[in-house]
């Protein structure tokens, strides 16, 4: 008769064993692992599309805000296990940390022969993927007059009634922030001034667009593809592209160097830098990098929009300080 | 010879007593120090390294020594003073009045008062902000004019906030407290001829102290801890906390962020412990429990002034944001109007149908907020009876440190989990991570204080004649638990679990960090639904979710013929 005991240590024992047998066995030859921060109703709809082309692959997600990506991205690092393969995040900047850490793969045979060079890193380590433009947003009902500059949101019954996406929250707004200031006709003057009138500054474009469309607030600072699609379900808001120009993010792709899963890494990259990866960005309401697609319907042509010059790699090395000032100007 | 006792002729060989107590207190000290000592220790040890230039403990120093971080420290205590002293105003004046008075529909207004927990924060928020900007406010001249920053964007609106979401703490706390009062002490006091208020004042008070203070002390690490509403409100506000200082840091990138961010944190973690001690240095009176259940004042011609203004404090705080959450949900598109015309189920259809994630969030958090809630409580037990009946020096340890997973922001805590759980378990060369389980385990660390607390109260109240007895009769310890001292502490255990249970269902700011497709949890899909600018669709998911929770209420209720007296926390 067995001792309760002993068949209770067989038991462990045999549990301890499936464990790791269960564990070698699945050790996945066809995961994906991509970390983004594209939304994700769109990412489902991404990876389905993806698996068409490449039903062996399997492709997990993570998906949260830029900031939160990159704290899971160090955290694994710093615990010497990083799980990524892929990583698609809204702006050039936090990619370029990752890339000046030694963390990215170059990859010279991606097929960008068709994506603009300016999209493109030199050294081949991260492609862009889209245009996302920052633009003003407003609440038709309380505004009617649409403005047509940035400098129309600078007076005081203007500037209290707007908000801006923060940028220690929002990758766009990083970009948007670094590039107004180094435009000649606004600078830290102009954040400056509208800090002092009012202006708030809100966690991510989400809360801009439900401020804007709520009407708490009259003018927001958006990327343009949340204010069209509010529009488009029935919000009273309506999108501006400013007569200055606009700023613009490129959500670029990268694969990771410590990625167990190259071969599929590549072909992810391949997928996001083809006709069909623009086609359908396009029915999600991104303006397509390619310039022989059409843009979203209500889009203005992307030869016609006017994108603010930008030097990235000041934006780059004034990160933590642009951030910092922004922070003290507006909280945060 | 007749020289067996009675109890262990039933029970077998009996072990002796003190091997059994250490193996079970190793056991607790081995559960609690794995989940929330080791992972936070693993990260705080990074804030205590030298610094740049090599000087000791130079990153703790470079980070406090920066006004940014003192200022934030000063807010952070400031806010968190006013929120807790909010809470417990709200939570004693209603707990005393629906567990002492005879006021009607008392299990209603019990249900309506613990319902703050079940919306997730950062709908209560903006519920509160919709108000203030509503027309109601500005029939009562109270609305800010338009262009005028919301009142609410300030330290006011913080410690208004923070108090009405914590006060179900102390709520809870206080009237599982309130079941334990000596009825002879207080009918003592009334046959004397005192006021009903004299009473409470100088009876009840002190006696209801402990859990008071419990409560308090629940109240102060969850709103030094809280990120929701100091980002919401504070960032517009200009008002930093602890809290979004570090959320700050946490934008860098690079080996130096995680020190600078320990530094900060271990700054939260101290203010916890220290919360924690409160109730231990400002003892109340512990005076050996009644068994009968008191006779409610009588209020006469005031009891209908008494319950309709419960009534108006309590649909403010709870019911007001649940309606908010409602019509937002039904709303076609951000900013439409609700009218019948234009209300829709669509947000529903795509959330329950269109995608799959949220019903794997249910399930994925229904499990972990159900076994977190039951692990938690079957722990607290033992921890509880050793720190207060036993003594236990190692226990009162155990006790201290569990708070400093609840106080530290969730992201803080999630990071210091990766850290330890990334790699595979040793022996097992299994890893947690990517899987459910290691939100299961953050979930264990950070809740335990949540039914540490009432319970710690509850077990300093009971009679300790009755446990002695059971061990002279020959109980072991684990009967003892189960027999004796569980039925005595039952309405702290169960308010406490009840409390993880709705905690842990809309958790957001751990999970946000571990979650992997499959692996989602209902508070990060709100959340990535409002951020990504579809909030009806996250209003409709939070609304499914409080009616699960609600209907699961239902069905306790209907069950409390079943189980102990006072385990359903709104049925008297």
């Amino acid at each position: 008769m067995i001792r309760f005991g002993t068949l209770l240590a067989w038991l462990l024992a045999a549990g301890v064993v499936a464990g790791m047998v269960a564990g070698a066995v699945a050790a996945p030859s066809g995961r994906l692992m991509v970390y983004t921060s594209q939304p994700s109703d769109q990412m489902a709809k991404v990876v389905e599309a993806f698996r068409k082309t490449h039903p062996d692959i399997r492709v997990e997600l993570f998906r949260s805000g830029t900031t939160e990506v990159m704290n899971k991205l160090q955290a694994e690092l710093a615990a010497g296990r990083p799980q990524a393969d892929v990583v698609l995040i809204a702006d050039a900047v936090a990619i370029t940390q990752l890339k000046n850490d030694n963390r990215l793969l170059s990859y010279p045979g991606a097929p960008a022969s068709k994506v603009p060079a300016a999209l493109i890193d030199p050294d081949r380590t991260y492609f862009g993927t889209k245009l996302i433009t920052t633009g003003i947003v407003i609440n038709t009902n309380l505004v009617k007059t649409a403005p047509r500059s940035w400098k129309d949101l600078l007076p005081a019954s203007a500037a209290g009634k707007t908000i801006l996406a923060h940028p220690l929250y929002s990758g766009a707004a990083v970009i948007h922030i670094g590039t107004m200031v180094q435009q000649s006709e606004f600078g830290w003057r102009y954040l400056e001034t509208l800090a002092r009138s009012g202006a708030i500054a809100a966690r991510g474009n989400g809360a801009v667009i439900e401020a804007v469309a709520r009407g708490e607030k009259a003018y927001g600072v958006i990327i343009e593809y949340m204010a069209f699609n509010a529009k488009a379900k029935g919000s009273p808001v309506d999108f501006v592209f400013p007569e200055e120009g606009v700023s613009a993010i490129t959500q670029p792709v990268a694969i990771l160097k410590t990625s167990r899963n190259v071969e599929a890494a590549k072909a992810f990259v391949d997928w996001q830098l083809s006709v069909e990866a623009q086609l359908q960005s396009v029915t999600q309401g991104y303006f397509p990098i390619f310039p022989d697609i059409v843009p979203p319907k209500g889009y203005p042509p992307v030869s016609s929009l006017k994108i603010m010059p930008g030097d990235f790699a000041a934006m780059l090395a004034n990160d933590e300080s642009n951030k910092r000032r922004f922070t003290e100007l507006f909280g945060g | 010879m007749a020289s067996v006792h009675p109890a262990s002729y039933f029970f077998g060989k009996r072990r002796s007593p003190w091997g059994r107590r250490r193996v079970l207190i190793i056991a607790l000290a081995v559960y609690v120090v794995a989940l929330g000592v080791l992972p936070l220790a693993r990260l705080f040890v990074e804030a205590f390294l030298p610094g740049r230039g090599g000087e000791l403990f130079g990153v703790l120093l470079q980070q406090w020594r920066t006004p940014a971080a003192q200022t934030a420290l000063i807010h952070t205590l400031e806010a968190s003073a006013l929120a807790t002293l909010v809470s417990v105003l709200i939570g004693v004046v209603v707990a005393f009045v629906l567990a002492l008075t005879d006021i009607r529909n008392k299990a209603a207004l019990t249900f309506v008062a613990l319902l703050p927990l079940l919306v997730p924060s950062q709908i209560t928020a903006l519920a509160w902000i919709e108000l203030t900007s509503s027309s109601m406010f500005a029939l009562l001249g109270l609305a800010p004019a338009p262009g005028e920053t919301n009142m609410l964007y300030s330290k006011g609106g913080i410690v208004l906030v923070m108090g009405i979401e914590h006060s179900t703490l102390v709520f809870l706390a206080v009237r599982a407290g309130l079941r334990n009062l000596p009825r002879d002490l207080i009918e003592a006091a009334r046959l004397g001829g005192a006021h009903p208020l004299r009473v409470a004042r100088s009876v009840i008070l002190p006696l209801a102290l402990p859990a008071l203070l419990a409560g308090a002390a629940l109240a102060f690490v969850a709103s030094i801890g809280n990120f929701g509403i100091p980002a919401l409100l504070g960032i517009p506000g200009r008002y930093t906390m602890l809290t979004t200082l570090i959320y700050q840091h946490l934008q860098g990138f690079g080996p130096r962020v995680l020190g600078e961010v320990a530094a900060l944190a271990v700054g939260l973690g101290a203010l916890a412990v220290a919360g924690l001690l409160l109730p231990v240095v400002v003892r109340g009176f512990a005076i050996q429990g009644g068994s009968a259940p008191l006779e409610p004042f009588p209020l006469g011609r005031s009891r209908a002034w008494a319950e309709s203004l419960l009534w108006i404090l309590l649909t403010v705080i709870a019911v007001m944001p649940l309606v908010a959450l409602l019509a937002a949900s039904l709303a076609p598109a951000l900013g439409v109007p609700l009218r019948f015309d234009t209300a829709t189920l669509a947000n529903y259809r795509f959330a329950l149908l269109e995608q799959d994630a949220t019903l794997r969030a249910f399930g994925n958090s229904l499990l972990l907020a159900f076994t977190t809630a039951l692990v938690s409580a079957a722990v607290a037990l033992p921890l509880a009876y050793f720190a207060t009946l036993r003594q236990s020096r190692t226990a009162r340890v155990l006790d201290a440190v569990a708070a400093v997973p609840y106080a530290v922001p969730g992201t803080v805590l999630a990071i210091a989990i990766i850290l330890v759980f990334l790699p595979p378990v040793p022996l097992l060369n299994v890893s947690l991570y990517g899987t459910i389980g290691i939100i299961l385990i953050a979930y264990l660390a950070r809740f335990l204080a949540l039914v540490l607390r009432p319970t710690m109260a509850a077990m300093g109240l009971i009679n300790k004649n009755l446990d002695e007895a059971a061990q002279i009769a020959g109980a072991p310890l684990l009967l003892r638990l189960r027999a004796v001292i569980l039925p005595s502490v039952a309405p702290s255990v169960m308010a406490g679990a009840l409390l993880i249970f709705m905690s842990a269902l809309n958790e957001l700011t751990v999970s946000a960090l571990l979650w992997s497709t499959g692996r989602e949890t209902l508070g990060v899909v709100v959340f990535a639904l409002q951020y990504e600018g579809n909030s009806p669709a996250a209003a409709a998911v939070a609304t499914i979710s409080v009616a699960l929770t609600l209907a699961l209420a239902m069905l306790a209720t209907t069950l409390r013929g079943r189980l102990p007296e006072g385990v359903v926390p709104w049925q008297a």
